[in-house]
């Protein structure tokens, strides 16, 4: 029982930074429909920021991952003006946006390769790894705890911004339609850099978490793979999907490990993608579109 | 000087001519509707205007100001459009639908005012404001959407085919509401297949061919003209 509870911990808690990175990539594809698979490159960005904000500069953890927030944001947005903006622009063919993703992220994660090398690197014990008592019931780590109420603060303010701001319903209605919500007087190009901003920051916060859990390198931003996933069962456009999904994928992978083997964790991942797949196309939480890319 | 002024305005999509050196003139509180068959240009027009298709020549002046070539801009300088096949956000509440009608403002107390009138001018949708907009009935939508180019306060209001896919009665609902606005001081261009209803409710009218005008006068006049009679209204009932 009290391995079961703590698993669950953990499955949510794994979850819930899953989430934050699903939620940008859901973001950005339900503007733009496309996959952005640079994505996982600013998960990358917002780690190695924050390693040498703390490392280097000596910068305490707030500091250091406001900072690495703000250069994900910012890489993000400068990743969309430089390789989608210009494609975008002359084309509606978003299978390109697609392509031009894969090459960002190949190019991004060569740059930290050839800058700061492929080892792998610690973060410093910034976040309390401690063991905590829940009650007597179970075991977890303090690390989990935080990074579950980190995830759902990030992900509640998200919510807010988009039911309770201006520009948040000005992004709900471009992912119904971008091209009325420009004629209703929306700067589109303003719009989509908001989006990509919202989206790096969402994975930068991931990208803390995960490099504390498994250590920093330029390939870390490969794990996004497991975002898309998620993003997938939930249904891809979906912010909702985009949550509840990682959330499945976070305890199937924990109860497997915990229960099964850790090796079979992808295993089950991957089975769980082509389930909903073969019985559920547009995920579980999808708007049916003609071509998903 | 004319309050609209659209001066040689020609539009291409790729080798295709979609307008020919088109010029239309509307006057402050004038009801001008741009009549023409399917594929004449109207919805290109509409667009070319907003600044949302690519003008090849040609410019469109605002009270004498130059317009703007990027949407976002247009509407900021105060012109709104109701697009063809009304395209409101089906996801959102018709209330949200009318706050982003008015997204270029930040004047809140006017906006809510102008939701007030909005409401009033189409009180079907004071009914239904928390209730999803895909939700609505087709001529639901179309007051929808109309409603929520008002809230842009456009000093004109541009109206792409408003009586599209309604049934007769909703149109005659649509355009008595339409010229009740204009009576407020809207001022109102509008394009239509349906001829015979534009033509009844503008002042005046041109007539666009395969994207090029080639007829225009009051109303009246192209109403009682045989060529317009033969071509656009047909002796057919008012709908289509």
């Amino acid at each position: 029982m009290g391995t079961l509870l703590q698993q669950i911990i953990n499955g949510l808690s794994l979850g819930s930074v899953y989430a934050l990175i699903a939620v940008g990539y859901s973001l950005v594809y339900s503007i733009l429909l496309f996959s952005n698979f640079a994505h996982g490159s600013f998960l990358v960005i917002g780690g190695y920021s924050c390693y040498f904000a703390l490392k280097t500069l000596g910068m305490n953890i707030w500091l250091a991952g406001g900072l690495s927030l703000i250069a994900a944001g910012v890489s993000a947005i400068l990743t969309e003006r430089l390789a989608y903006k210009p494609i975008r622009e002359r084309t509606n063919v978003t299978l390109y946006l697609l392509i031009a993703s894969m090459g960002m992220s190949i190019v991004i994660e060569n740059i930290f390769v050839v800058t700061v090398g492929g080892r792998f690197r610690a973060l410093p014990p910034v976040i309390p790894t401690d063991p905590v008592n829940l009650f007597g019931l179970a075991t977890t780590s303090a690390f989990d705890l935080i990074s579950l109420v980190v995830a759902v603060i990030c992900l509640g303010g998200l919510q807010l911004f988009l039911t309770r701001t201006k520009w948040g319903l000005a992004i709900r209605a471009a992912a119904y339609n971008l091209r009325i919500a420009g004629l209703m007087g929306v700067n589109v190009s303003r719009l989509i850099s908001l989006v990509f901003f919202v989206a790096g920051v969402l994975a930068a916060v991931g990208g803390i978490f995960l490099s504390v859990r498994y250590t920093l390198y330029p390939q870390l931003g490969g794990i996004t793979i497991k975002a898309f996933v998620a993003a997938v069962i939930g249904g891809l456009g979906s912010l909702p999907g985009a949550v509840v999904g990682s959330l499945i994928l976070g305890l199937a992978e924990m109860l497997t490990a915990g229960f099964i083997s850790s090796q079979l964790r992808d295993l089950v991942v991957f089975s769980l993608l082509v389930i909903t797949l073969l019985f559920r196309p547009t995920g579980l939480f999808g708007k049916s579109v003609g071509e998903k890319i | 000087m004319a309050l609209l002024d659209v001066k040689n305005l020609s539009v291409s999509y790729g080798a295709i001519r979609a307008l020919s050196d088109v010029s239309i003139a509307v006057e402050e509180r004038e009801i001008v509707s741009v009549i023409g068959a399917n594929g004449a240009g109207k919805s290109t027009l509409m667009n070319a205007v907003m600044g949302m298709v690519k003008r090849d020549r040609g410019e469109v002046y605002l009270e004498g100001k130059l317009l703007a070539e990027r949407s976002f801009q247009v509407v900021a300088q105060g012109i709104a459009l109701s697009p063809e096949g009304r395209k409101v956000f089906a996801p959102l509440t018709v209330y949200e639908n009318l706050l982003m009608g008015a997204f270029p403002r930040s004047d809140r107390n006017k906006i809510a005012e102008d939701m007030e009138w909005v409401y009033t001018l189409f009180p079907r949708l004071r009914e239904r404001t928390g209730q999803y907009a895909g939700t609505l009935s087709g001529g639901e939508q179309q007051m929808l959407a109309i409603a929520r180019a008002l809230m842009a306060r456009p000093r004109v209001l541009l109206l792409d085919e408003p009586s599209l896919g309604l049934a007769p009665i909703i149109i005659k609902e649509i355009f008595k509401e339409l010229r009740r606005i204009n009576e407020e001081g809207v001022t109102i261009l509008l394009v239509e297949q349906n001829a015979r209803q534009a033509l009844l409710l503008s002042h005046r009218a041109y007539v666009l061919q395969t994207g090029r005008l080639i007829l225009s006068g009051t109303s009246k006049e192209l109403l009682a003209n045989p060529e317009v009679e033969a071509a656009y209204l047909g002796g057919k009932p008012a709908t289509h």
